[in-house]
């Protein structure tokens, strides 16, 4: 998979998600949404309220960074997010990553162990699992057994 | 060395109503994971390690023989179908049929299990011991259904083919295999393969291109436009995804499988030539055959509604045939409707205007009663209908 030389923008989300926060966050990312081919991050590692105003936010900014050929990866959930997006099934449109670190790396490299977990319960991996690249330091470092 | 392998597909519940380690009747060792079936896998491995010659024994109805070809096979090589109670008198005299040949070591394999074993390591593993069989076991100590014999000891093989591999005439000290192993003994493991290689987990990797990190593309798959793909993904050749479809969370679609419009796939495996209907929600499930096995409710299910859970015709002619007749029956709909659709807009605007005697007299509500030549409407005439299906 070629690299990218793009730049990656994150942004990260205020603490409060509601509809008078959510329309001054749209109006500030909006120019970066609809630039060519964005790629965004949204930090969420902050929010501790977010409604359905906040949501839809989160909707209308992939819709634009996609209508513009690029996406919109979220990172860093925090736990009332993560609640919020299961809630309004909104998560299963975004590439969730565990922080923005990643979330930035995998616009250039698919990164399968930073991704947030999406089995079921009772859906673990089969073991053993071992690295598949036992040379590779940073690989050994993030550990691909489950 | 000569070195050969004898893979088994099936073997155990011969005859039962419902088979083990299968899918609608097809063995799960036959099936597509990520663009390649597990036996096409183990096969390409084996000759990766220098096995010369596979010969393939399958035991499956005559039902699923569509789905039980095998790519990876070349000519020197043997596939046999055989149901039943011959299955393990034929695996005996393909054994024989090697040693007969010259062959000094034959790998059997039964599958059942996937595993990644180091062949190299477990033929060492079997002259260091000088065992005549040697068998290889996970890390809990369970068998694998993987067994190294030599031609040599041919009561030794005998014993084992007619046990079903349940039993070794010489006890030995079994290999260890290290490396990733799935038993493959139910949907929910087929899809625990496939979500492990999309993950790089195992070596299981998606047959296609990567057009975007994590999303592969099988050749001549269509992704419409207005469908979204999440990373991991993938789609495999001659796949297709309409409008406004959502693919996410590690859901594999494998090759002549569609997916239609509006229809949201999350977690799941459609298996080839299944088709998944319009405006569906399909999630941690295994969809193929006419039948869906929900993996967190640990439930099949059979579906015969097509417009739920259906099937692309298997060969190429009756497919180009369908979507030729689809087409025929497409235009003259689409004609009929551009046609009906300008008469009303025109007997809108007829009934927009006011009359001559509407005009005379305001009081006279114009549009009371529907027009008489416009035949029965679908809605009251004062309202107008802006948009009866979204943007499309």
């Amino acid at each position: 998979m070629e690299t990218t030389s793009r730049p990656v923008v994150v942004k990260r989300m205020p603490e409060k998600m509601n509809l008078k926060q959510a329309r001054k966050f749209l109006q500030e990312v909006q120019p970066f949404v609809n630039s060519d081919r964005p790629q965004i991050v949204f930090d969420m590692s902050q929010v501790r309220h977010i409604d359905a105003a906040g949501v839809d936010v989160l909707l209308q900014c992939m819709r634009a960074a996609v209508k513009h050929d690029g996406d919109l990866k979220l990172a860093a959930l925090s736990p009332q997010s993560a609640v919020v997006l299961e809630l309004t099934r909104t998560g299963r449109l975004f590439e969730i990553y565990d922080n923005s670190t990643a979330a930035v790396k995998s616009f250039s490299s698919f990164l399968p162990n930073a991704m947030r977990q999406f089995e079921p319960h009772g859906m673990q991996a089969a073991a053993p699992v071992q690295p598949i690249s036992v040379n590779n330091e940073d690989q050994q470092g993030s550990g691909l057994a489950a | 060395m000569d070195i050969r392998a004898i893979l088994l597909i099936g073997g155990i519940g011969a005859g039962e109503q419902t088979r083990p380690e299968s899918f609608g009747a097809v063995p799960l060792a036959c099936l597509d994971v990520l663009g390649m079936s597990p036996e096409e896998r183990v096969i390409s491995r084996l000759r990766h390690f220098g096995v010369s010659v596979c010969s393939v024994i399958c035991d499956a109805p005559a039902t699923a023989e569509p789905f039980l070809k095998c790519a990876a096979l070349d000519s020197g090589d043997q596939h046999l179908h055989v149901d039943g109670e011959q299955f393990w008198r034929s695996a005996e005299e393909t054994f024989h049929q090697c040693a007969e040949d010259g062959a000094e070591i034959v790998i059997v394999i039964r599958m059942g299990p996937y595993v990644e074993a180091d062949y190299e390591e477990i033929i060492q593993h079997h002259f260091d011991r000088r065992n005549s069989v040697t068998q290889a076991v996970d890390a809990d100590g369970a068998s694998l259904d993987l067994f190294v014999l030599s031609t040599s000891a041919r009561s030794d093989a005998a014993e084992l083919f007619q046990s079903r591999l349940q039993h070794m005439r010489h006890e030995s000290e079994a290999f260890p295999v290290s490396g990733y192993v799935n038993r493959l003994q139910k949907a929910a493991d087929l899809r625990r393969l496939a979500t492990d290689g999309l993950l790089g987990r195992n070596e299981v990797k998606p047959q296609g291109k990567e057009v975007k990190p994590g999303i592969w593309l099988g050749p001549a798959a269509r992704v419409h436009r207005k469908a979204r793909v999440v990373a991991p993904a993938y789609i495999g050749p001659h796949a297709h995804v309409r409008a406004s479809a959502l693919i996410t969370r590690g859901t594999v679609i494998e090759h002549h499988a569609e997916v239609d419009c509006g229809t949201v796939v999350e977690n799941t495996t459609l298996l080839p030539f299944s088709c998944l209907g319009a405006g569906l929600d399909a999630m941690h499930c295994v969809v193929g055959f006419r039948r869906l096995a929900h993996l967190v409710r640990d439930v099949e299910v059979e579906i015969h509604d097509g417009k739920l859970v259906g099937m692309v015709p298997l060969s190429p002619v009756s497919r180009l045939a369908g979507s030729t007749a689809a087409l025929f029956a497409f235009l003259p709909r689409e004609l009929y409707r551009g046609v009906r659709a300008s008469f009303g807009r025109k007997a809108r605007k007829r009934t927009a205007e006011p009359s001559e005697e509407a005009k005379t007299s305001p009081e006279t509500p114009v549009l009371e009663e529907p027009l008489s030549n416009s035949g029965p409407s679908e809605f009251p005439p004062n309202l107008a209908v802006m948009r009866r299906y979204g943007d499309h």
